[in-house]
């Protein structure tokens, strides 16, 4: 019975976490996401997981380079803005 | 009057948005010559398109416009030249994070991270995730830009990078369990 359960009621960690992505995007059926919620409230692995990785996209939208523009590439960028704008 | 004057002011763009413009792109394309290559055309696209900007948007805002669609051209650009790059093997893929199970292997199951809130945690935390972003393989590293960088969607990137979907779903699970490791690694440093 308990294997029943695990195979057709279930998903294992690395369907959860491909699920997790496309539940990003609304892209589950509504079994997919109750079996991913029964999975992530028993496996607090997974439930990490989830919490860690949507911190990550948070973030990744927020990466700035703190190195400014080049110099020379400022000094090539206005002539060239000069020769067109004339 | 000039006819073109609403307020747009080339001379001064330089000035007011290269680095800013360049702060953006730089962590989106890895290169700075790549970078410094998409601002300069986006500043002669503005130019020559001038005359269709009416200052609905702010000139910032609307040169910033420009440049990301610069950022997805070059993507593309990239896809069409690779076109015969092979796709990774997907089959055997995530076998070095789960086991046969489908459970956690060992060494990779996740630990708990200490809060990351504050300006300077996250600036910390932004820090790591783009070195790890510039340590992801080829194609997975375009496809976590494209998504998570520039908040594009899988129908969007799959045809930027000129891939199906089923690889796209591969790409960026293994994408996001390879960041989400590599980030864990370096934040528990901090």
């Amino acid at each position: 019975m308990k294997k029943f359960m695990m195979k057709y009621l279930m998903v294992n960690c690395n369907e959860a976490t491909f699920f997790m992505a496309k539940k990003e995007e609304g892209k589950l059926t509504f079994f997919q996401i109750a079996k991913l919620s029964m999975h992530t409230s028993l496996c607090s692995f997974c439930k990490k997981f989830e919490k860690q990785t949507s911190k990550i996209a948070q973030e990744s939208k927020h990466v700035h380079a703190e190195d400014n523009l080049p110099a020379f590439a400022k000094e090539r960028i206005k002539k060239i803005l000069e020769e067109h704008s004339s | 009057m000039e006819k073109q004057s609403f307020k747009a002011n080339p001379q001064k763009w330089l000035s007011l948005y290269g680095d800013f413009l360049y702060h953006y792109t730089l962590p989106r394309v890895n290169h700075s010559i790549i970078a410094e290559d998409l601002v300069q055309e986006t500043f002669l696209s503005a130019l020559k398109g001038l005359d269709g900007y009416k200052g609905e948007a702010s000139e910032k805002n609307w040169l910033f416009t420009i440049l990301k669609n610069k950022i997805i051209d070059y993507y593309r650009k990239k896809a069409m030249e690779q076109s015969v790059m092979s796709m990774p093997d997907l089959q055997v893929m995530d076998d070095e994070w789960f086991n046969e199970e489908g459970g956690w292997v060992e060494n990779k199951i996740p630990k708990d991270w200490h809060a990351a809130d504050s300006p300077v945690e996250r600036k910390e935390i932004q820090k790591i995730i783009n070195w790890c972003k510039d340590h992801l393989k080829e194609l997975q590293q375009h496809v976590f830009t494209l998504k998570y960088m520039e908040d594009l969607d899988s129908i969007e990137i799959c045809k930027v990078l000129n891939i199906s979907s089923s690889n796209y779903w591969v790409l960026i699970h293994r994408a996001r369990l390879q960041m989400r490791e590599c980030v864990e690694k370096y934040w528990l440093k901090t």
